[in-house]
Parts: C-alpha cells; structure tokens; sequence
C-alpha cells in the first residue's frame, strides 16, 4: 500500500509558557517529513505592558513570565537595569541571589528528568523524581517563604536574608538530594530499556545547532561548551567553581545526561555558596529614576539562554523592555529534530527541550490528506500511541549508559 | 580574543561602512552599519569571529526611524548590529542566507512592528492571530490597545 501523506496540527493552547505552540506537521505514514510553526496563542503583551509600568513594578511583572523560571528573569532584568543605574549590588545579596538560581535550576531538572521519564513510559522514574523535588521546593520555600514566585531579587540585592537556621537546614536537605540523584544516576544504568528508548532519538549534529542557534542543554548536549554562566559570568558566578556539562551523543540520552550532570554541579555550587556566604548588607539603595541608556544582559535559564534587552530614557519606565525566553531560541532546532522523525518520538523530542508543553493534555488532531478526516488525540493518547508503538517495534538491545 | 581587539578588527576591515562602534561595558560592543551593509556585516562578523549565534532580535520605535538590533554572541562577547529603516517605508533584508536560526527573530519583528524583511523563505504571521486586523503592529509607540464594547448575545 502506498503511503498516505497526514497533516496533524499539534497545539495551540498551552497556559504555562510564554510561547504556547502550534505545529502543523507533514507525515507520510509514520516519518515527519516537514514541520511548521505558529506562536502567539497566550501573548500577554508583556513587552507592551513593561513601557508604562515603572522598574520596580516591572521585577514583578518578568517574574510573571514563566512560572518554572521565575528567578531567571528577574535576575536578567534587574542585573541590566543595576547595570543601566551604575550601582554595584552587595555582596551578600549577589550570592543568595545565585543560590536561587542554582536552586530553581535543581527543580527545573528534577522536574525535566521526571517528564523525560514519564514520557518514555517509565513512570517509576517520574514518581521518584517529583517526589524529590519537593524537598527543593521545601529549601525554596524555606528561604524565600514561597514556592513558585520567590520574588527575592530587587534592586541592588535581594529582599531576604539567610540565618544560621536556614543555612543548616538547607545543608541537610541537600545531602539528601545528593545521594537520591546518585541512585537515580544508577537507575539508568541498570534499566537498558530507558537507555534505548532515548538514544539516536532527535538527533540533533552539532553544525546544525550552531546554525539553528540552539541553546542551553540542547547545544550543550550535541558538544558545545557553550554557558553563560561560563561565557558572560553574571551574579556570583565569576567566583564559584563549577564545570560546564557537555555530552556528544547529540540526542536525547545526551540531553539526559547533560542535565544529571548539571544537577551534581548545581548541588556542589549550593554548597559552595552556603559554607561561603560572605557578611554584611543584603542590598544597597538605589536611585528611583534611570538613566538613559541601554543594556543587554544575559543569564543562563534552566533551559538556556535568557537575553533581555532594555533601553532607558531617564525616567522611571523602561523606554524598551525586549524579552527573549530560552525555549523560543529552540525552536528552529526542534523543528529540525522532528524532521524524518517517528509520530512515536514526538513528545520525547518535544520534552527533550524541556517547553513544559507536556505537562498538560493536548489536542492532536490528525488529517487525512485524501478524504480530510480528522482524527482528535489527547497528548495522553498520543503518549499510549508511543509506548504502544516501540512495544511493537523494540528498540535496539546492548546500549551502555555513559557514566 | 578581547573586545579591544574585535572593535580594532571591525575598524580596519569594513572601513566606512562602520558608521560606529562602541564598547560600554565588558563583552559588550555595540556597532552600528546601514542597512545595505547589514548581511555583508554579519557574514564578516560570522566568518572571523565565529559570530555564529543570534540571541534575538529587538525593534525600537525612536519615531522617525525604526532601530533594529541583532544581538549575536560568541564565546567572549555579545555584539549587537544596529540599524535604521524608516518609519514611513520600513524594510530590512533577511540574514537566514547567512544565519538560518534567525528566522523565527524575523517573524516576530515582521509581526510586531510591520517591518518588512525582505528574502525571508516563510514571512507568515508566527504571533499575531489570523484574524488580526492588517496595518497594526503592537509594539510601535502610537499603538494604544482599546478594548472592544462587550456585547453580550442576547442581552440587551
């Protein structure tokens, strides 16, 4: 039988991002062969919104962005504007202010590993990591009094101290964390099947992640070492120690092991900044008006780079508040590790960018090119769909886990 | 390589068409071109300093004109290429010939500031719904959002 060629839509509503999508896929039986994209679906008009909102009020407002990166886009806009009003922030404040960041990208890839787990049918995996992430959750909640929206960072520092108290307790916590993520590490190893599911799986080779400008674990994951953190040291990074993780396999095993790896160095910058916290002020005052002037600044998200360009015109609102999130600097990469794709690996590979789009259930409808039928799956089907399929088609036995 | 060095390069290699350049703050430069020059520009700046990667790129309303700027980074510094194109006739030309990845950038500054990019492979809508209305472009500075009158079916 010939094959038919299928048109499926994928998306649009998605209400925990920034950038919801649609992709309107071509098929042609089970092979992706093109792939196009739409956004837009839940523009908030923040960029708008950000020109007659004062600095202050605009912490609060790029906070609001996304809820799993809340800390990365306050500290991108509020190292900017301290750098547009010329101060130098304290000291202290910089490095809890770094603490959090570190913090939140431990939740962001706990929550990550969870999804990547979940969507491979291994839901063993996804139980133990969510559970594990509450304890993050609680050190988040323990110092800034909230889960989601810390809202620590203002300018010229943070707006909560730490105690001797906390900083035990946070300690504690992290141990724990520690040795659940090594046994986790070890899971992988002994479970072949998990290891196969993600190998060769959206390919992505490392001239075309430099040409598509792909960022965070996904470039990092095809063999380049690029990180900000590294590249443009922001906050306290410039003083701590830490390795940027890279692997070689350019799929999402790599992208896996990119972020485990990522973990180890996260929990070891924690403790680095606990045990060396320096003393004294946690902000210092600054000037209610800016500048003109304007800036780039850079920070490097869970998912990648965070840019925000703003532009001052010596009032109190920003004259241009331009945001670019991580997940938007991947899509032209994803697009391109659909392609020549399995139907079957479409959530993997769209997890595997980690755009928390499968957190939620989606409506896939597929269309029949010849007699225009359509056909509506849920994500969750369309997840059944997967598993259903390498159930069938077992993946290839004998793949070592590269620790 | 440092920054100092880049502008000294950028100097003596494009000549006049550098209409400027600055430095204000580490792994910071900013270098402003025509918009003729913009893709010779960015090919130069890709092929010698391995200026491979666009973080975006931004659109500011200064009135008369229209700034665009493309951020582009490398392993030591952002640079951003800036500029003009006027208000009353905006069009810039594509770089997806010279970097492939800022093709989405494009799409969104087409959609949010009318400005056309000529040469892009696919200029359709990426953010704005297809039932908006033609000639608006939201983030321009006279663009005020009114809300529409609620009707309600049936009510009164």
């Amino acid at each position: 039988m010939e094959a038919q060629e299928f048109k499926v839509p994928i998306g649009p509503q998605h209400p925990a991002l920034k950038e919801p999508i649609s992709l309107r896929m071509t098929l042609e039986g089970e092979i992706i062969k093109d792939a196009d994209i739409r956004l837009g679906y839940n523009h908030r008009g923040i960029e708008k919104l950000a020109e007659s909102r004062t600095y202050i009020q605009n912490i609060y407002l790029t906070e609001r962005i996304c809820g799993i990166c809340s800390h990365s886009h306050t500290t991108c806009f509020v190292q900017g504007v301290e750098r547009l009003m010329e101060i130098e922030p304290a000291k202290r404040g910089i490095y809890i202010r770094t603490l959090v960041c570190e913090l939140e990208r431990i939740h962001s890839h706990l929550l990550w590993l969870g999804v990547a787990g979940h969507e491979a049918g291994f839901d063993t995996f996804f139980m133990y990591t969510w559970r594990d992430r509450e304890l993050v959750m609680d050190i988040l909640e323990i110092i800034s009094g909230n889960r989601v929206h810390y809202a620590m960072n203002t300018f010229g520092g943070v707006r909560r101290d730490l105690d001797e108290l906390q900083i035990k307790k946070c300690l504690d916590y992290l141990e724990i964390l520690k040795k659940r993520t090594e046994y986790y590490a070890n899971i992988g190893t002994n479970e072949p099947t998990f290891v196969a599911r993600l190998v060769g799986v959206g390919k992505l080779p490392k001239e075309k992640a430099m040409e598509l400008c792909a960022v965070g674990p996904t470039l990092r994951a095809s063999g380049i070492p690029r990180d900000v953190r590294k590249d443009d040291p922001h906050a306290a990074y410039g003083e701590i120690p830490f390795e940027v993780c890279t692997a070689d396999t350019c799929d999402v095993l790599g992208r896996v092991i990119v972020r485990v790896k990522e973990l180890f160095e996260s929990y070891k910058m924690c403790e680095y900044i606990l045990k060396n916290l320096p003393p004294g002020d946690i902000k210092v005052k600054v000037p209610r008006k800016v500048k003109p002037g304007e800036v780039v600044s850079k920070y490097e998200a869970p998912r990648g780079e965070n840019i925000h360009y703003i532009k001052s015109n010596g009032t109190d609102k920003p004259e241009r508040l331009k945001v670019r999130a991580p997940t938007l600097g991947n899509y032209a990469a994803t697009i391109y590790m659909l392609k020549n794709g399995f139907i079957a690996d479409i959530p993997l590979i769209f997890a595997a960018i980690d755009p928390c789009i499968c957190c939620a259930e989606r409506v896939i409808s597929l269309v029949d090119a010849k007699t225009k039928k359509e056909q509506i799956m849920t994500m969750a089907e369309l997840r059944k769909f997967s598993i259903e399929f390498y159930k069938k088609n077992p993946p290839k036995k004998e793949v070592i886990w590269p620790f | 390589m440092k920054e100092i060095e880049v502008v000294e390069k950028i100097k003596d290699n494009l000549k006049q068409k550098v209409l400027e350049i600055t430095n204000p703050a580490p792994r910071r430069i900013f270098l402003k071109v025509d918009k003729k020059d913009l893709v010779e520009a960015i090919d130069f700046l890709k092929k010698n300093f391995n200026f491979y990667h666009v973080s975006t790129i931004s659109g500011v309303d200064l009135g008369e004109n229209f700034e665009i700027l493309y951020h582009m980074a490398n392993e030591n510094c952002v640079l951003t290429v800036r500029t003009l194109t006027p208000r009353n006739d905006p069009k810039v030309p594509t770089i997806t010939g010279v970097i492939p990845g800022a093709t989405l950038y494009e799409r969104e500054i087409q959609d949010m500031f009318g400005i056309k990019v000529e040469g892009h492979p696919n200029p359709v809508r990426l953010l704005l719904a297809d039932d908006w209305p033609e000639g608006e472009y939201p983030l321009r500075k006279d663009w005020k959002f009114t809300r529409p009158e609620e009707k309600i079916p049936g009510g009164k």
